[in-house]
């Protein structure tokens, strides 16, 4: 029976951020916390797969110690037993540490068929989790896969690209990254929620990975961020009057030289 | 006592949130118009174990608390109170049978309360000043075994969709509504007849009808908790109903603030949104701290009441708050969205409507003030 | 040995790699290398200033070259590898990266040198914000397509090399489908008529049809008229994990406008919105819009436009 392993992150909302009209600077200083979206659709895959099939899925993730916020809420979604790394380096981290400690994680658990990651996190959208996990692990990598099954120790793919789709299979183990449209998350029942209090949790100390601090040091370092403004020009035709409405959208149109 | 929420009711309050948005924002609007009865999304509560939050394990409840319950109302309530209001009644008739039911009773409805495959419902109130006290009051005549019921409940919520009611019934016509007595009565029960479904100004969609009882014959096993003690029954019961009602106010607030907030920063007049004009922003903070100091409140009194103490005083404050912030809720945030929010395809009209169904019926009634002087000059 | 090296499997994307990627020739002072899995390819790219082009030779798919071609890389020394984002690229850049052990970054949109490292502007939080992100070198970049220009051609063309690359095989091809985009290519269009959950049901999305066929415009949409509603393929939908497009004309019509979904048109020259919830965000991210049941204003413009 497989032993699925996810990777999640525990990112702010960004419905919560706010920009300072001013300098635009972002204020999250009232943001809550959520899985990563995309993230939602690993952690479903594996439930799938193991109601369908049965087995085990362990939940890991790398954050600040704000990611132990995390843990019921993962657990309510599938996952027998959820490990985490937290560790105010996580604040910088950039997708090269990331898929270091996450790799080196794994590979102290161990025994894991299958490695799920989403498809990107809802927050960088740096969509390098899953291929550099593979390379680091030296384990084939599936990305972007839209439908997969699992029997034995052959995994079936769905891979969808821009042009074409493409069927692959791969022997177990291996790194899979899933896109959004695999499957709907569930939405926890509440029996889900409460007996997420009731299965177990692990903590990864960060030094016990064997990480040296070279390793652990961000290649990509973040100078500013600024928050998108979008400048447009608001024109908007709101008459009862439908029809008057169409004839002023036209002749802007025109006016802007598109018909 | 902690107001912060622990992380199950956080999560609880946030998983209901999401089953709203995704199942009930869709059907709000339309089941308002229609109000026909959302029979597949009641099926659908049930499977995300909305129905049986605070009933005890052992009969299949979530056991997830009373907090967590008032908080997966105020969830679903923003997006649909009515849905929220089938859930409310249905609840609170569960927790009458599990709070006074006799064993037997706990095991003859709680299992099919939890799973959805019955819905409860509360049938207290008479066309009467008073129950008991009208021509058509519900009389409980004792027989040679079990009773015989005649007479007629009023203004039942999940009339015709319930499984079973918790009705309350004199036994003394003379009493003056003293002798009263609550009864386990099956949907299926010889004699008892749903009437048409009442034409409601709000929360439509959760059903309101008349019970008719025709030579209703009950087994003794039929009354619930102790005979003539159904005035403490119903009056307790109502209590923790108000809690409940109280966070389907606090949701029907808060959509209509969140509505009214996005609103304003969009709707421009004399060159700038009308957010940024000082009687716009009075209005949006007043009903945001109503709501605000209503939801702490509430939890507080839910939060008594989950730990066993007494809470009817608090209770009756959440009460009273309500009923004179509620619709001022709605009447501000009308304000600020104006005409467009006057049109009835906005959910503002629904809202209006909504809130008035949760503060204006049962507020003057209840004289929630006596309760809360009485526990003052006491 | 150091450069600048661009990949690309997509000739068009590898093209306008080409633009940043003599900037930063520029600025490093190393030459610039161009990869390419076919000889045409290399030939066109060593045209367009490219001062060396190599035909990586292959049967494999670009994913099942990633290692080997962080291997040549590797040896190659190279200071930036520019790769074009598409998802084939995205997996390329990040093995590569690993290998390589260096600094990504996915989706650069504005590419420099400065104090010997690479500067990159990328989008954060579904667009809600832009950050500029510096990567120590060597660094690997994705940059989108249509981000850049290609250049004009040089007189002087570099010279071709030919490499030949064994492929990784581990995950098996077993079958390749062209997608049932009637071969349409949605980030090309130059006018879109965008659809989101406004339209009711499946047979209305003909309104839309029937404007865009007025205006010679492609049909797009939310990923809620894709994914949960399956209205139209997936390819033709606009956001954050779906398509970026930049057409001349973005008409949207029942749909909000949240950020995951403008990231994906925002820079459009052109913003639209036919809605009728006037608070809808999408007005404030539009030129013009019409306030109004788009089931009576659509087939007015349909005919208004017609003409």
């Amino acid at each position: 029976m497989p032993n699925l392993l996810v990777c999640y992150k525990w990112t702010l909302d960004e419905q919560d951020i706010k920009i300072n009209p001013a300098d635009l600077s972002l204020d999250s200083s009232r943001a809550k916390g959520k899985i990563s979206d995309f993230d939602r659709m690993a952690l479903e895959e594996a439930a799938q797969i193991v109601e369908k099939q049965g087995g085990a899925v362990d939940a890991l993730s790398y954050g600040t110690p704000a990611v132990k916020q995390s843990l019921k809420d993962v657990l309510s979604r599938g996952p027998n037993k959820v490990y985490y790394i937290a560790d105010a380096s996580a604040e910088i981290a950039d997708g090269a540490v990331t898929a270091k400690v996450l790799a080196a994680a794994a590979r102290k658990l161990g025994g894991y068929d299958l490695i799920l990651v989403g498809e990107g996190s809802s927050d960088a959208f740096n969509q390098q989790t899953g291929p550099r996990l593979a390379a680091l692990l030296g384990l084939p990598c599936v990305s972007f896969v839209a439908k997969m099954t699992l029997e034995g120790n052959t995994l079936t793919a769905t891979r969808k690209l821009a042009d074409c789709t493409e069927q692959v299979t791969v022997t177990t183990p291996a790194v899979v990254q899933v896109l959004s449209e695999i499957n709907k998350p569930r939405i926890p029942s509440m029996k889900q929620v409460l007996g997420a209090s009731k299965k177990p949790s692990g903590e990864i100390k960060l030094a016990d990975l064997g990480l040296s601090p070279q390793e652990l040091a961000p290649k990509a370092v973040r100078k500013s961020v600024k928050g998108f403004v979008m400048s447009r020009k608001n024109v908007i035709y709101k008459e009862s009057n439908a029809e008057a409405n169409v004839q002023k959208l036209v002749a802007s149109l025109a006016a802007e030289g598109l018909r | 006592m902690s107001y912060a929420l622990t992380e199950e009711q956080l999560l609880i309050g946030q998983s209901a949130r999401d089953f709203a948005k995704e199942c009930l924002d869709p059907i709000a609007a339309e089941l308002d118009h229609s109000a026909v009865y959302p029979a597949e999304m009641v099926k659908k509560l049930a499977k995300y174990d909305l129905l049986s939050l605070f009933l005890a394990g052992e009969y299949g409840g979530a056991e997830a608390g009373f907090v967590a319950f008032v908080e997966a109302l105020e969830a679903l309530a923003r997006s649909s109170a009515a849905v929220a209001n089938i859930v409310l009644n249905h609840s609170i008739a569960a927790w009458a049978i599990e709070h006074w039911g006799s064993p037997e009773q706990k095991q003859k409805y709680l299992g099919d309360l939890a799973t959805g495959e019955k819905l409860g419902a509360l049938a207290f109130y008479e066309n009467g000043p008073l129950p008991g006290v009208g021509s058509d009051a519900l009389v409980a005549k004792k027989q040679e075994e079990g009773w015989v019921l005649n007479g007629v409940k009023a203004y039942v919520r999940n009339a015709g969709v319930a499984g079973v009611y918790v009705v309350l019934a004199t036994t003394d016509p003379e009493s003056q509504g003293k002798a009263l007595t609550a009864f386990l009565v099956d949907a299926a029960a010889t004699g008892l007849k749903v009437g048409e479904a009442k034409e409601t100004m709000g929360l439509r969609g959760c059903p309101v009808a008349e019970l008719s009882f025709e030579n209703v014959i009950l087994a003794e096993s039929a009354v619930l908790g102790s005979l003539d003690a159904g005035t403490k029954l119903a009056a307790e019961t109502l209590a923790v109903y108000s809690l409940g009602e109280a966070a389907l106010t606090v949701g029907i607030g808060q959509a209509a603030l969140e509505h009214a907030a996005a609103y304003s920063k969009t709707r421009v007049q004399f060159g700038r949104p009308i957010s940024a004009l000082h009687a716009i922003q009075t209005m949006l903070a007043e009903t945001a701290t109503d709501t605000h100091v209503a939801r702490i409140a509430l939890r507080d009194a839910a939060q008594l009441f989950e730990e066993g103490k007494p809470f009817a005083v608090e209770a009756a404050m959440v009460k009273q708050f309500l009923a004179r912030f509620g619709s001022k809720m709605l009447l501000d945030t009308c304000q600020v969205e104006g005409g467009f929010g006057y049109s009835e395809f906005m959910p503002l009209p629904r809202l209006f409507r909504d809130i008035a169904g949760t503060t204006l019926l049962e507020a003057p009634a209840e004289f929630p003030d006596k309760t809360i002087a009485a526990a003052l000059l006491a | 040995m150091a450069g600048v090296f661009v990949f690309s499997e997509d000739l068009a994307l590898a093209r306008q790699l080409l633009t940043p990627a003599l900037e930063l020739k520029a600025s490093l002072g190393e030459p610039l290398v161009a990869l390419t899995t076919s000889e045409a390819g290399a030939k066109e790219l060593a045209a367009l200033g490219a001062d060396r082009a190599i035909w990586l030779k292959t049967e494999a798919a670009p994913e099942q070259l990633a290692l080997a071609l962080a291997d040549l890389l590797g040896k190659e020394q190279a200071s930036v590898v520019l790769v074009g984002g598409t998802l084939r690229g995205k997996h390329v850049a990040s093995q590569v990266a690993a290998r390589l052990d260096a600094a990504m970054a996915t989706d650069a949109k504005t590419l420099k040198i400065a104090d010997g490292k690479l500067e990159i502007t990328r989008v954060l939080y579904a667009g809600l914000a832009v950050a500029e992100e510096v990567l120590v070198l060597p660094a690997v970049a994705t940059v989108p397509a249509r981000t850049f220009l290609p250049p004009s051609a040089v007189a002087q063309a570099g010279a071709v090399e030919t490499v030949e690359l064994a492929g990784d095989a581990r995950v098996t091809i077993t079958a390749v489908t062209a997608t049932g985009n009637e071969g349409v290519d949605i980030s090309a269009a130059s006018m879109l008529v965008s659809i989101g959950r406004g339209f009711r049901k499946q047979d209305d999305v003909k309104l839309a049809a029937d404007l865009a066929g007025a205006i010679k415009a492609e049909l797009a949409c939310t990923r809620g008229i894709a994914e949960d509603e399956h209205w139209l393929p997936i390819e033709r939908y606009i956001g954050i994990s779906g398509q970026t497009v930049k057409p001349e004309l973005y008409l949207a019509v029942g749909l909000s406008g949240q950020v995951q979904h403008m990231v994906g048109c925002r820079e459009s020259k052109l913003i639209v919105a036919v809605n009728n919830d006037e608070r809808a965000p999408i007005f404030e991210a539009a030129d013009y819009g019409i306030v109004g049941d788009l089931y009576q204003v659509l087939p007015l413009l349909t005919a208004a436009l017609k003409n």
